[in-house]
């Protein structure tokens, strides 16, 4: 709720075109983060163990780690606007997670056990967290260049990074969050399995390979086609948007992830 | 024998017409004589800048007369047949004195408080006593105005922050870089607006300054002042692959670069972003070419709505200078009210 209050906010200061920062932003984040945090260790102590054992605690997670990033490089100057383009991020993912099916009930033992499995979730959760900050970013770039463009004056007086830094941050935290979903993608591949389940056919490897290979053009086109500016902002948030709408979707379908 | 002025600014008219009446200084003196041998005025000065053209004339004739012929004039000179409705602008006294300080002391700028219109004022007005087209009225007027001008920059705030087209240009840049420190230059044109738009991005840390003008010993000065070094004129597209930011002011009569000309230079650049910043009237630059992507293109047109911006913050400056431009245009036309009473008492008899 006080991520989707902190959205409407932004849509405030986007009109405004970021002149001034008046810190509602800032602090809205902030009492979202604190109840986040209040509720996961609530969640935590009444499991009597750290709240990262399904699809929706994950997602949580993912959403937690991904404010308090945000609150932090808030922090500095130039990136104060970065809370206000990662509340949409937060709100969807919010949505997302209180989808049916995620939260099944808990059995006895944790369901992500064993090193493998812990280093799989973890770096995967880690790539979409990277690849969410890579979206805000994106985001950022795209109003400012828009304003650059066509709307002269709201860019010089607007508080935003210069673009060019924008455009290096969005593609640092691709490849981060490249270099880490690859990592996670292969520590899931030696996992056990169940019997039966033919590997290169099941929902939730094809669909994984498929965001890899969308992460990998991005890159590759960036590094050897000029597929820069708002053409590689563009694919960012398009891929991370893909992301958000089809990962529901492919748990439900996937027989590993939802057996 | 009073002054008045007949002009268009970016105030009251676009960068597209204001190109249509612009004056090239080769052209001024010949124009001059021909208002004072028409028998328009007794007296002239033409300013065409990148803002303004204007001429100030002192007159015998009734304002209005003197007003509807001054703009036949430009009309004819400048072969311009279309209609013309508010985009010209007539001031008699004493609102012509108070717009002379005004334009002298950079309160009728793009970027407030301004001081590139003052030299472009006194150039104009040098150009005019050379030749020989002013007299004790407008003598008298433009250096009142020039000392307003200093009044006003020593007693006031209004030079405070960003007022100049350079400074904004390099607001703009720091808006697109990531630094300013790796960044080459490219001067088109050797202005005086474009030389200090290349000076406060090196003083900014702008790694290289290439100049091309066509007058090669122009560029090659400039290029040594800057610590940059110069390219002949028809050289300077080869030079594009490595350059970040264009400052662009020729008196070329049509575009210098389009985007049929601009699209494959980008592709050789690897679409990094390039900052085009186009000071000339006419314009050089095609506004087409800020729909290539990477490509930023700001025009003098375009930094308006960056002034006005600064004007509502600089409004009390404003005020002070505007009560200074009032006590010292009341005192122009009280201590000219006396000759100007006897010279028309002189002429009471023939009247008669």
């Amino acid at each position: 709720m006080v991520y989707g209050v902190c959205m409407i906010h932004a849509v405030f200061l986007w009109r405004k075109g970021f002149r001034q920062h008046d810190h509602v932003s800032f602090f809205l984040m902030l009492l979202g983060l604190v109840l986040h945090t209040a509720a996961m260790v609530g969640r935590g102590f009444s499991l009597q163990r750290c709240p990262v054992n399904n699809l929706y605690e994950a997602t949580i997670f993912l959403a937690w780690a991904l404010a308090l990033a945000c609150l932090i490089v808030s922090l500095l100057p130039r990136l104060r606007f970065v809370s206000a383009f990662a509340a949409p991020v937060l709100f969807v993912i919010g949505v997302f997670a209180l989808m049916p099916s995620l939260d099944p009930p808990h059995g006895p033992k944790p369901e992500f056990t064993g090193w493998v499995t812990s280093l799989h979730a973890s770096f995967i959760l880690l790539a979409y967290g990277s690849f969410g900050l890579a979206s805000v970013a994106g985001m950022m770039f795209l109003t400012q260049q828009h304003n650059l463009k066509f709307n002269k004056l709201r860019a010089v007086l607007s508080l935003l990074p210069p673009i060019q830094r924008l455009e290096i941050v969005t593609g640092r935290l691709v490849l981060v969050g490249f270099v880490m979903l690859t990592i996670g993608l292969y520590a899931g591949g030696h996992l056990p399995r169940p019997d039966g389940v033919a590997y290169w056919k099941e929902t939730k490897v094809v669909w994984s390979g498929l965001l890899w290979a969308f992460y990998l053009a991005l890159l590759i086109g960036r590094w050897r086609f000029a597929f820069a500016g708002r053409r590689f902002a563009c694919g960012v948030i398009g891929v991370f948007a893909f992301l958000l709408l089809t990962f529901w979707g492919t748990n439900l379908l996937s027989t590993l992830h939802n057996p | 024998m009073p002054i008045i002025v007949l002009g268009l600014s970016h105030r009251s008219s676009p960068v597209a017409l204001r190109e249509r009446f612009a004056f090239a200084d080769a052209r001024i003196p010949a124009s001059l004589a021909q208002i004072r041998t028409s028998g328009i005025a007794d007296e002239a000065v033409i300013l065409s800048t990148c803002n303004r053209v204007e001429v100030y004339a002192a007159t015998q004739l009734e304002p209005a007369k003197a007003f509807s012929e001054l703009k036949q004039f430009l009309t004819t000179i400048h072969d311009y047949r279309d209609p013309l409705t508010d985009e010209l602008y007539s001031l008699s006294e004493p609102q012509s004195i108070h717009h002379l300080f005004k334009v002298a002391g950079g309160l009728d700028s793009m970027v407030l408080g301004e001081t590139e219109i003052l030299g472009q004022l006194k150039q104009a007005y040098d150009l005019a006593l050379k030749h020989g087209h002013t007299g004790a009225r407008l003598n008298k007027a433009f250096q009142r105005a020039f000392n307003v001008a200093k009044h006003i920059r020593t007693e006031t705030n209004i030079q405070r922050g960003s007022v100049s087209v350079a400074s904004v240009a390099v607001e703009l840049a720091e808006k697109i870089f990531n630094s300013l420190a790796d960044r080459d230059v490219m001067v088109i044109g050797a202005g005086d607006t474009s030389e200090k738009t290349a000076r406060a991005l090196m003083s900014r840390g702008a790694r290289s300054v290439v100049v091309a003008n066509r007058t090669y010993e122009r560029a090659v000065t400039l290029a040594t002042e800057l610590g940059g070094r110069a390219v002949q004129f028809d050289d300077w597209a080869h030079e594009f692959a490595k350059i970040d930011i264009v400052i662009s002011s020729t008196a070329a009569p049509h575009h210098i670069l389009d985007r049929t000309k601009l699209e494959p230079l980008m592709k050789l650049r690897r679409d990094r972003p390039l900052l085009l910043i186009d000071i000339a009237v006419p314009r050089d630059i095609d506004p087409e070419v800020n729909f290539l992507e990477n490509v930023y293109l700001y025009n003098v047109d375009d930094l308006q709505s960056i002034a006005d911006d600064y004007l509502t913050q600089r409004k009390d400056e404003i005020a002070r200078c505007e009560a200074i431009i009032a006590e010292k245009a009341r005192a122009l036309l009280s201590a000219a009210t006396p000759s100007h009473t006897s010279h028309v008492t002189h002429h009471l008899p023939n009247h008669a």
